[in-house]
């Protein structure tokens, strides 16, 4: 029995673009960040800057919601390389419409993801134990990593789809990802002591209102502003999904460098 | 709808990428079932439009095109689950050798125990065997090209599109893929094939058309092309015996007359005296004349040879008279090519 075109193209993604070290650097990277700088910061940092938690307790949920920038930067590189390989035109060319292709890399990007928020859980145990999450939790645990994650990819895809140059593509993704995770509230929170201008920015950022609502989520507390924070997350999904489609619509075939 | 057999068919297809700007324009030309077809022409001619047309990879401005019975502007994944396509590119997969070509398969839907008994079968055939193991940035360029038309082959169709295939390859490898090649047209299918090697489209192609500056000069078989287009050639004859002065004198009158001029040239050693060489545009056609002449006048020939004409002589002809009528204006970069007279596709037939 043939599965799916899209399900063939996502077994296609992982198999071809996804080697093990690969895997291991982007899944190794924020699970050593928990183990070190969870230990190192928590005998520094007061647990009451961290509501009253350790820093390690603080850092996982925002760990788990770097799992969407991680996602998102699979997807825009696949891409990226599919592009430059000319593998999108030699799928183009075959028994794929664009928007199966595309619905690969989301799939990709979402199934990367999730094991990523089930890695640094699992990671997280020694410091915090198995997080007792509601049914609702866990449903706003990956609901905001997979909103967040259609962002992130997205808006690398449809970079990818105007740039032809490897270095500009990289650069502006290695800028964004720098920006994106020191400006939120990943690895520290806002507050009333954070410089009004930062502050601004944090509030301007995706990851921030997905790591305080994964805070929350593990928090089992729910208030309504992680409810406004999922609706701000699911528009800017929403634009940058469609900013993708319309890069793939318009999307020029042919060598790039 | 398909006739005849004919598998592919446009009508003044066009494709403009800006405003007054073509890449190919009143292209009209078919392709039969188990026909291989040559498209030919300098770098920018349109060959990789063309084939990117008719694969659906870019959409036509202008005309039709109709590939195994479906509009190629509508007919999609279903059209296309039924074509091939070595792009000119290379196109590569981050995996080993074996594992791209069986990969590949699974993409296409090929059968798991087919992909791999179909893997060992491309691996041999396009002596893959030694790097099967490597991944294709650590191939020579010669070897991914082989591996590039090795992993296309790896599902079925019915119309197989090849952009310049050969390019990188040695002798060998490629008389080895024109050969499968030609066997598999035997079988039934049709091969769309763009090169610049001429020769080799000399050797695989049933038919080849000429494009130039986004238009079509040129279609028909390649006897029929060097014929029309290989210019003037040589002719050496030896008599068994000497040609008189007079008789000598006389056949090169009789053969300016025809159009040939003979090649003595001044201050050179003549010729010995059984031996004359002229050259001619359509040489082959004066050989009955000449035979008949040399009977009426009671020779005999010992030697008659008439030089080669290649595929290159003749599209070498073929570019330079187009540019020579003033049909060389690049008809994507200025309006002029609104002047260019219609049907002037040459000997579309």
């Amino acid at each position: 029995m043939n599965l799916p075109p899209v399900l063939r193209l996502v077994v296609r993604n992982f198999s071809s673009n996804l080697d093990p070290i690969t895997v291991l650097i982007r899944f190794g990277q924020p699970a050593i960040t928990i183990v070190v700088l969870g230990t190192m910061f928590t005998t520094i940092v007061s647990s009451s800057v961290t509501g009253g938690s350790s820093y390690t307790a603080f850092l996982i949920p925002g760990m788990v919601a770097f799992q969407m920038i991680t996602g998102g930067i699979v997807s825009g590189n696949l891409f990226w390389l599919d592009r430059r390989w000319a593998m999108t035109e030699q799928i183009f060319s075959g028994p794929f419409l664009r928007s199966e292709y595309l619905g690969g890399l989301v799939l990709t990007t979402l199934l990367f993801s999730l094991v990523g928020v089930g890695v640094m859980i699992l990671v997280g145990v020694p410091f915090i134990g198995l997080p007792a999450l509601s049914v609702a939790s866990v449903g706003m645990v990956l609901a905001t990593v997979a909103l967040g994650s259609v962002f992130f990819a997205g808006l690398l895809i449809a970079l990818g789809t105007r740039l032809r140059s490897a270095n500009a593509y990289f650069s502006i993704q290695s800028f964004l990802q720098l920006f994106v995770i020191f400006l939120s509230t990943v690895y520290y929170p806002v507050t009333a002591r954070t410089p009004r201008v930062l502050a601004a920015i944090f509030y301007g950022n995706p990851l921030t209102y997905a790591a305080n609502t994964i805070r929350d989520a593990f928090a089992n507390s729910f208030a309504g502003s992680d409810f406004e924070a999922l609706g701000i997350l699911a528009v800017l999904a929403t634009a940058a999904f469609g900013a993708a489609i319309w890069g793939f619509r318009t999307l020029e075939l042919g060598p790039i460098q | 709808m398909m006739t005849d057999g004919v598998v592919l068919e446009t009508k003044d297809l066009g494709y403009s990428f800006a405003p007054g700007r073509f890449a190919v324009r009143h292209l009209s030309l078919t392709l039969r079932r188990g026909e291989i077809l040559g498209l030919l022409g300098r770098n920018g001619a349109g060959k990789t439009t063309t084939v990117r047309l008719l694969t659906t990879l870019l959409t036509p401005t202008e005309g039709t095109a109709s590939v195994l019975g479906q509009d190629v502007r509508t007919g999609g994944r279903a059209l296309r689950s039924r074509l091939g396509v070595v792009l000119q590119a290379e196109s590569l997969d981050f995996v080993t050798v074996e594992r791209n070509l069986t990969l590949y398969a699974f993409m296409w839907g090929v059968p798991r125990e087919v992909a791999k008994a179909r893997a060992e079968e491309m691996i041999a055939l396009f002596e893959l065997g030694a790097v099967r193991h490597r991944k294709p940035w650590a191939l020579s360029g010669g070897e991914r090209r082989r591996f590039q038309v090795a992993r296309e082959l790896m599902h079925e169709m019915e119309i197989l599109f090849l952009d310049e295939p050969t390019v990188g390859l040695d002798a060998v490898a490629r008389r080895r893929i024109l050969r499968y090649l030609r066997d598999r047209a035997r079988g039934g299918l049709s091969i769309v094939f763009t090169t610049h090697i001429l020769h080799e489209a000399d050797q695989l192609c049933d038919r080849i058309a000429v494009l130039h500056l986004g238009r079509l000069i040129a279609l028909d078989t390649a006897e029929a092309l060097k014929r029309r287009h290989g210019g003037a050639r040589e002719v050496a004859i030896a008599f068994e015996s000497v040609l008189a002065p007079a008789l000598r004198v006389d056949l090169g009158r009789e053969l300016s007359e025809r159009g040939a001029t003979l090649l003595e040239i001044p201050g050179e050693p003549p010729l010995p005296p059984n031996r004359l060489s002229f050259r001619a545009e359509r040489a082959e056609e004066l050989l009955p004349w000449l035979t008949q002449w040399t009977q009426s006048h009671g020779l005999s020939l010992e030697r008659l040879s008439v030089e080669e004409t290649t595929l290159e002589g003749a599209f070498l002809g073929m570019i330079g008279d187009t540019e020579e009528n003033g049909e060389g204006t690049d008809s994507r970069e200025s309006p002029s090519a609104e002047r260019l007279p219609p049907g002037r596709e040459g000997e579309v037939p």
